[in-house]
């Protein structure tokens, strides 16, 4: 490995899993560097959780190689030194199911205690942990009796207790409300700054373009791209402006369509066939469909603004981008298959 | 989430190797220990109750003019293999407890799906070691209470405690050890725990009997060696070993005489326990076989959605 490659912590080698006939994961090819946050996006059944489980060695890939640096070297991951390699790594494989009659004092501190984590340092360990997630005190109460977002944070707590260097979290804010998203986004955000890898998969695209500094795309066990969110965006050119008015179109909706289409549309660096525009009432927010260039978004706000439209809101979301992108990679992909 | 983000200090891990591996397998111990303490005292109760139940029974009989045992291995066999009036209620003691022991010792993680959490923080093998240690141990507690308990009140009665008892525990040990496995077996074949419960308590009480005595009516003479139930007669009997370890049963065949006198009788043969020799070789055969059957299909086994 040359020194470009000192900081590359999982490296995954050209992976297949089969099922039978059925490719689950077909020549995927991934490295996650130190210290940074590694979206890996995909529909569900896309392959990103038997990815996952490959990299646990929960499952053996049919061909190719995981490389995973432990003590500073990098090693080909194999039976005789799995134990060692992925001794500094957590993982939340899935939605965490827990034994109900144990509270979560006890199962981080079992979790720890396999890990090898120092028994003297236990308890205080599990007070930071816990105190991370605002749930001290619950720590000692029956984990039967929580809510999905309590145990999902419990399972995201499972992952770290023994404080590894890497953290592979699969879906962690699948099946949770906007708020209990919010804070796990945010404890992502919050691994990172304490020096952790992240490597986090999720079919939600706003969660992945939030935290995310490279993202990878699976689709149908393919990697269809794999790059930093402005690489991706420039790829597709194409994105969406949101923008919201001080006085909303009430009654006179297509007129107000129709008059932003002779306005915006030749500015967005779209056909006229390609492009839309969409109003939505209850969040009274208006999308253009535009190329994605900064100096169309630009125009675009200065037409409107000439035009007399008073705005309160205008933004291009990078979930919009992901999106738009997500959508034009896997439409191009569909013919690939799913056979090898 | 209140955040606290602080740089952890270096922390001095435990080396991997052997010595992690037994504190992997220790922890586990503990840990099923300390999950598994509610329904070890409800299994332990049950104990307790069916002994103070036979105890009851016996003392009724005494009250009424029935003479105790002047043998203090008779008054023991009452309690382990039947008589006053608790029929093989140790044997099916050892059975539901060792059930309720082993059922989800493997389908639980697959079937709540728990393993996606415990996985690959241990391996299988480590924790099947754990599990099984931590359970059959609370399991052997329950069978040790119920053999002190019938030890105590002997020592009452008779002022003795004849030694040939604990022999009979370690019998009752070693099967239940036997059972244990099978039902563990059943526990990496099934997909939940409760299911596991059933089909293993269904095999033990209902299916072996039935094809034992299916055999024995279609003649077949030979010792019930493949039968795993027809070992438990050996808890009671390794205490006095009787000379004949069968019993003749003549029955008539119906035909030359309608039922009369000079009708033609056919002899079955029904075994009551194995020698001591061959119980142990016995069970030995049958644990080993579970043993392997399991690890082989439970490090095979993946979650559903893998």
């Amino acid at each position: 490995m040359n020194e470009k490659n000192q900081d590359i912590v999982i490296q995954v080698k050209n992976i297949t899993k089969k099922f039978g006939k059925f490719y689950a994961v077909n020549d995927v090819s991934l490295d996650i560097k130190r210290g940074e946050i590694v979206g890996f996006l995909g529909p569900n059944g896309a392959g990103k959780t038997t990815t996952m489980k490959m990299i646990a060695n929960l499952l053996i890939p049919n061909e190719g190689e995981i490389w995973i640096r432990a003590n500073g070297e990098i090693q080909k991951l194999s039976r005789k030194n799995k134990d060692f390699l992925l001794d500094n790594i957590g993982f939340l494989i899935e939605i965490p199911a827990f034994y109900g009659k144990v509270t979560p004092k006890e199962i981080l501190k079992y979790f720890a205690k396999l890990k090898g984590y120092p028994r003297h340092k236990l308890d205080e360990r599990i007070d930071t942990i816990l105190k991370m997630v605002g749930m001290s005190e619950w720590k000692d109460k029956k984990i039967g009796t929580f809510s999905k977002g309590m145990r999902q944070k419990i399972g995201i707590l499972s992952a770290i207790v023994h404080d590894p260097d890497i953290v592979v979290l699969d879906e962690p804010q699948t099946g949770l409300d906007p708020g209990a998203r919010k804070e796990v986004r945010d404890f992502i955000m919050n691994l990172k700054k304490m020096g952790k890898t992240v490597f986090l998969s999720s079919h939600l695209l706003y969660e992945i373009s939030e935290v995310a500094d490279r993202i990878a795309i699976i689709h149908l066990g393919k990697i269809i791209a794999f790059d930093t969110l402005d690489n991706l965006e420039g790829r597709a050119m194409k994105s969406v402006i949101h923008f919201e008015l001080l006085n909303p179109p009430e009654d006179n909706l297509d007129d107000f369509i129709k008059k932003l289409k002779q306005l915006v549309v030749p500015l967005t660096g779209i056909t006229e066939e390609e492009s839309w525009i969409k109003y939505d009432y209850d969040s009274k927010v208006t999308q253009v469909f535009f190329n994605g260039n900064p100096k169309s978004q630009t125009q675009i706000l200065k037409k409107l603004l000439d035009n007399g439209y008073e705005i309160l809101e205008y933004s291009v979301p990078k979930a919009g981008l992901l999106e738009s992108l997500f959508i034009e990679l896997t439409k191009t992909n569909d013919l690939g298959g799913v056979k090898k | 989430m209140t955040m606290e983000i602080k740089q952890l200090d270096m922390i001095e891990k435990q080396e991997i190797g052997l010595k992690r591996n037994i504190s992997q397998i220790g922890n586990t111990i503990t840990f099923e220990l300390k999950r598994f303490l509610k329904n070890f005292l409800l299994i332990l109760s049950i104990f307790l109750a069916v002994f103070i139940v036979s105890l009851i029974v016996q003392e009724l009989q005494y009250m009424q003019d029935v003479p105790l045992p002047e043998d203090p291995l008779d008054y023991i066999n009452s309690y382990i293999s039947g008589g006053a009036g608790m029929f093989g209620m140790f044997g099916f003691l050892i059975i539901l407890s060792t059930a309720g022991f082993a059922g989800s010792i493997i389908a639980e993680d697959f079937h709540k799906q728990t393993g996606n959490l415990i996985f690959p923080k241990i391996g299988k093998t480590r924790l099947l070691i754990g599990r099984i240690i931590s359970r059959y141990g609370l399991n052997a507690i329950c069978i040790c209470f119920y053999f002190i308990m019938v030890g105590s009140v002997t020592l009452i009665k008779y002022g003795e405690i004849p030694i040939v008892l604990w022999g009979s525990m370690l019998w009752a040990l070693l099967y239940t050890f036997m059972l244990f496995t099978f039902v563990t077996l059943m526990s990496s074949i099934m997909k939940s725990t409760a299911i596991s419960i059933i089909i293993s308590i269904l095999f033990l009480l209902i299916v072996f009997n039935m094809i034992s005595m299916i055999l024995r009516f279609a003649g077949l003479e030979g010792e019930p060696f493949y039968i795993l139930t027809y070992y438990e007669g050996i808890i009671a009997n390794s205490m006095a070993m009787p000379d004949l370890r069968y019993t003749e049963i003549r029955m008539p065949t119906g035909m030359g005489g309608g039922g009369g006198g000079g009708g033609e009788f056919v002899t079955f043969i029904f075994w009551t326990t194995p020698s001591e020799f061959v119980a142990l070789i016995g069970m030995l055969i049958f644990i080993s076989v579970f043993l392997c059957l399991t690890y082989f299909l439970y490090k095979r086994r993946q979650s559903k959605s893998e």
